[in-house]
């Protein structure tokens, strides 16, 4: 009976929905992706250097390392309004990682250094799609590379602070209205500096809490390169190559969360993720010796707040079984919608599990889905407007060593 | 029991995998029938495009454009179309013009080449796709019957106005004006009649249409326009009231339901448009020189952009300057222009068929009123949509937007007309399939899918 409670426990928590939205990827501990990307008030060893630096001087080991990988498989529709005209991405397997690795000086100092992918956009359309002009591909990422320092004030609170060293790359190319197959082609490279902070505080034997918050880190693009593909009668209207400059906000995030622990089998937790997706108002080009591709694109995104609940049972001393779901309203502008980031409002559940082969040596599986919910939504500078619906499917596969 | 949990795991994922999947658009028929669709009209219907018509200009014609979504809707069968021969397996075109003894001469389509720019350097501009294929080859090759592979769907013939749709002459080849000795028949319409005195309006009705697009009349006024205002005549309106009722009354007779576009202005088109009356540029000079030569009519010139000098026989000395408004037709010999022995348009006066002036505007103006006034009084008499390009035209004139494309009635960089400056090119006519759409389906009540006009291409630049 008791089993039966449990088997049903995780079945509800993973048909319950959650969101995530813009460009952001929060895969970056798989025990947390288990268990709907919940972070802040659990204590996962070295992979609380991204979800909550204050964690980490409540490390039970001297050591702890961590890394993991997903497959991530993503795919938009598109219908354009009024015509039975539909296209889809054919997107590329792309492959967030994570690794982490973190020292307990003493009873009070931990430090440890994390490397994360936690901003990636990637929407291959056809080159010949209807939203040509807008995108034809892109592809976005972002890897951070995080020193962290963590401090236990007290037996029951702690702190840490990280700095994070943030490295960009954005690859686009969008048509142009010369020929069928006229286009140019932006890349860019760059990187920059933030910092992440977390709160960790055991309020009682069940209850902990867990606060973060990661800065704003503005990546500026500059002399990336354009190259343009356009008519050879045309040449006289726009070089072959220039260089131009842009920027890309990767928005503030302040997590809050709970956890409660039944038993010593049984332990819920619920998050909220506030993402200050508001930077983010226009994508601006400027250039000098390609005039034309001085412009600004509005995307007004708005922030948005994501609600996560998860749950973990100890099975028995060798399996632990988590699952979750998150709702994740997309911080997207209905008239400012660009098919270069298809995110919707998402619905997502995870589930997984943890296999400890030994007390040192432990391996977790994960499975997130998300699925975004059909929306119409238009980019009202091109007049281009549509139905979006969004699927991904993200199996990981983590391995923790600690002693 | 381990084995459990691992199968309500996988049996997860399987319940949650799935596609993004959008519902296909819901069309329907509303209260129209388009089993069989027959398109009748002119150039415009029959995808004659950049002076000639091509297959290519006929596949992308804006009836069978709107075929691809009526079949959506119930219409049966290909809408089939009198395809113009290729000529060593390459589809040139086939266009008609005249010498200037007023002979028909037959020339191929027209493509974006370069051209010298008189000054060293080349500019873009429309030429002969082919110069070496000879008149007599592609008249003999237009006037090659298709009758017996018809009957067809798409009757557009180029040329035709409201009249000829009922005139028993027009397919008939080698029927002359007794008078006049003009020809009377048109052999883009010869080509596939079904017999030589079967009327376009015949064609259409044996085959019992169940729905019908009519867009007549452009050439009512547009030959008038494009001759300058000096060899061919607007229709008069009684006339052209007596042709369209027949018409009208006709294709509804047996129940048929439709779709008729009216007329747009004319004057708004590249081929109007393109060269600006002030288009004369000058340096000191010449503009002295001419000032001199025109003293004793009292027009004067300067270093800089002046007005054209004009033929006009109301005029003192039967020469004026162009006045803002007025218009050069796109046929003009630019050449002549810059040519300083020549000097048209200073020293040589542009002649009448190059030139509308604000009168003649007028003139069409006032006709294309009076021509749509008629096919609205008729439409709303009728179960039938009323396509107002008219209205449409204006709203092109300021800019269209599509899918971040924009298309405006510019020459060439406008992107919707073709390189004849009068029809439009295929992403043009997919604008006017989705106007056709609008009205279908405002009319009837139907959801006909929009053709994505994007799709389509515009321009071919080298």
């Amino acid at each position: 009976m008791r089993k039966l409670s449990s088997l049903m426990l995780v079945l509800l928590i993973a048909v319950t929905t959650v969101y995530a939205g813009g460009y952001q990827v929060r895969l970056q501990g798989q025990q947390q992706t288990t268990m709907g990307l919940i972070g802040t008030p659990l204590v996962f060893g070295s992979s609380g250097i991204f979800y909550n630096p204050g964690t980490l001087s409540f490390m039970e080991t001297t050591y702890d390392f961590s890394a993991g990988v997903s497959i991530l498989k993503s795919n938009a529709t598109f219908q354009k309004d009024f015509t039975n005209y539909q296209a889809k991405t054919h997107n590329p397997l792309k492959p967030p990682f994570s690794a982490y690795g973190a020292y307990k000086i003493n009873d009070k100092f931990a430090v440890g250094i994390g490397v994360y992918t936690p901003y990636g956009s990637t929407a291959n359309w056809d080159d010949d799609w209807a939203g040509r002009m807008l995108v034809q591909n892109i592809s976005l990422k972002a890897i951070y590379v995080q020193p962290t320092v963590s401090y236990k004030i007290s037996e029951d609170m702690g702190i840490g602070i990280g700095l994070v060293y943030a490295t960009g790359d954005v690859k686009l190319q969008r048509g142009l209205p010369y020929s069928d197959d006229s286009k140019v082609n932006l890349n860019g490279k760059t990187s920059s500096w933030g910092f992440n902070v977390g709160f960790y505080y055991k309020i009682s034997d069940q209850l902990t809490f867990g606060a973060s918050y990661r800065s704003k880190i503005k990546m500026k693009l500059e002399n990336g390169d354009a190259t343009f593909t356009i008519p050879q009668s045309l040449g006289a209207l726009v070089p072959p190559s220039g260089t131009f400059n842009a920027d890309l906000p990767m928005p503030a995030n302040l997590d809050v969360g709970i956890a409660y622990k039944f038993d010593e089998k049984l332990t819920l937790a619920a998050e909220i993720n506030y993402v200050f997706w508001s930077a983010y108002k226009s994508l601006d080009f400027t250039s000098t010796d390609v005039p034309v591709l001085n412009s600004s694109s509005p995307r007004e995104y708005s922030n948005s707040l994501i609600m996560r609940i998860g749950g973990e049972y100890k099975l028995n001393d060798k399996i632990t079984l988590r699952a979750g779901a998150y709702y994740d309203p997309s911080p997207t502008s209905d008239i400012y919608f660009s098919p270069e980031t298809v995110s919707l409002n998402t619905i997502a559940f995870t589930f997984g599990a943890t296999y400890d082969y030994s007390e040192n040596l432990q391996f977790t599986v994960s499975y997130l889905q998300t699925n975004g919910m059909e929306t119409s939504k238009s980019y009202a500078p091109a007049n281009f407007s549509g139905k979006y619906q969004t699927v991904a499917y993200i199996p990981g596969f983590g391995i923790r060593y600690r002693f | 029991m381990k084995n459990k949990y691992i199968i309500a795991f996988l049996s997860l994922a399987v319940l949650f995998a799935c596609e993004p999947k959008i519902d296909e658009f819901p069309s329907s028929a509303g209260t129209a029938d388009f089993s069989k669709y027959i398109a009748i009209g002119n150039s415009l219907t029959a995808g004659f495009a950049s002076q000639a018509l091509s297959q290519e200009g006929q596949m992308y014609s804006f009836p069978n454009m709107l075929a691809t979504k009526l079949k959506e809707v119930g219409m049966q069968g290909e809408l089939k179309q009198p395809l113009i021969p290729l000529i060593n397996e390459d589809d040139k075109g086939i266009g008609i013009g005249s010498d200037a003894q007023g002979n028909p001469v037959f020339h191929t389509k027209l493509k974006l080449g370069l051209v010298p720019d008189g000054s060293g350097g080349q500019t873009l501009s429309p030429v002969p796709y082919d110069v070496t294929v000879s008149s007599a080859e592609l008249g003999a090759a237009l006037l090659t019957s298709v009758a017996g592979d018809g009957p067809y769907n798409n009757l557009g013939v180029p040329g035709a106005k409201a009249g000829h749709l009922l005139f028993d002459k027009y397919g008939t080849y080698g029927a002359m004006h007794p008078v006049s000795g003009d020809p009377l028949f048109n052999p883009y319409y010869v080509r596939f009649a079904s017999t030589p005195s079967t009327t376009i309006l015949e064609e259409a009705m044996a085959q019992a249409p169940s729905f019908f697009t009519l867009w007549i009349g452009n050439n009512d006024v547009l030959g008038y326009a494009t001759s300058g205002g000096a060899v061919d005549v607007l229709t008069d309106l009684t006339e052209f009231t007596t042709y369209m009722t027949a018409i009208i009354n006709t294709l509804v007779s047996n129940g048929a339901k439709g779709a008729v576009a009216n007329i747009p202005d004319v004057t708004s088109i590249p081929f109007f448009t393109t060269v600006p009356y002030n288009a004369l540029l000058l340096d000191e000079a010449t503009a002295t020189a001419l000032n001199t030569a025109y003293a004793a009519l009292g027009i004067t010139f300067s270093a800089g952009n002046n007005p054209f000098i004009i033929v006009d026989l109301a005029a003192p000395g039967e020469v004026r300057q162009m006045q803002e408004g007025e218009l050069v037709l796109l046929s003009i010999p630019q050449a002549d222009i810059k040519n300083p022995d020549i000097g048209l348009g200073s020293k040589t006066p542009i002649p009448s068929q190059y030139v509308l002036t604000a009168a003649e505007i007028q003139a069409i103006q006032t006709a294309t009123a009076q021509f749509n006034d008629v096919i609205s009084v008729l439409v709303n008499n009728k179960d039938i949509a009323l396509v107002d390009m008219n209205t449409h035209l204006n709203t092109l004139k300021t800019g269209l937007l599509y899918d971040g494309i924009s298309m405006n009635t510019t020459f060439i960089t406008g992107g919707a007309f073709s390189l004849d400056g009068i029809h439009l090119n295929p992403r043009g006519n997919a604008v006017i399939a989705n106007f056709f759409i609008d009205a279908i389906n405002a009319k009837f009540n139907a959801r006909v899918p929009k053709v994505n006009v994007t799709d389509y291409p515009g321009i071919k630049f080298p």
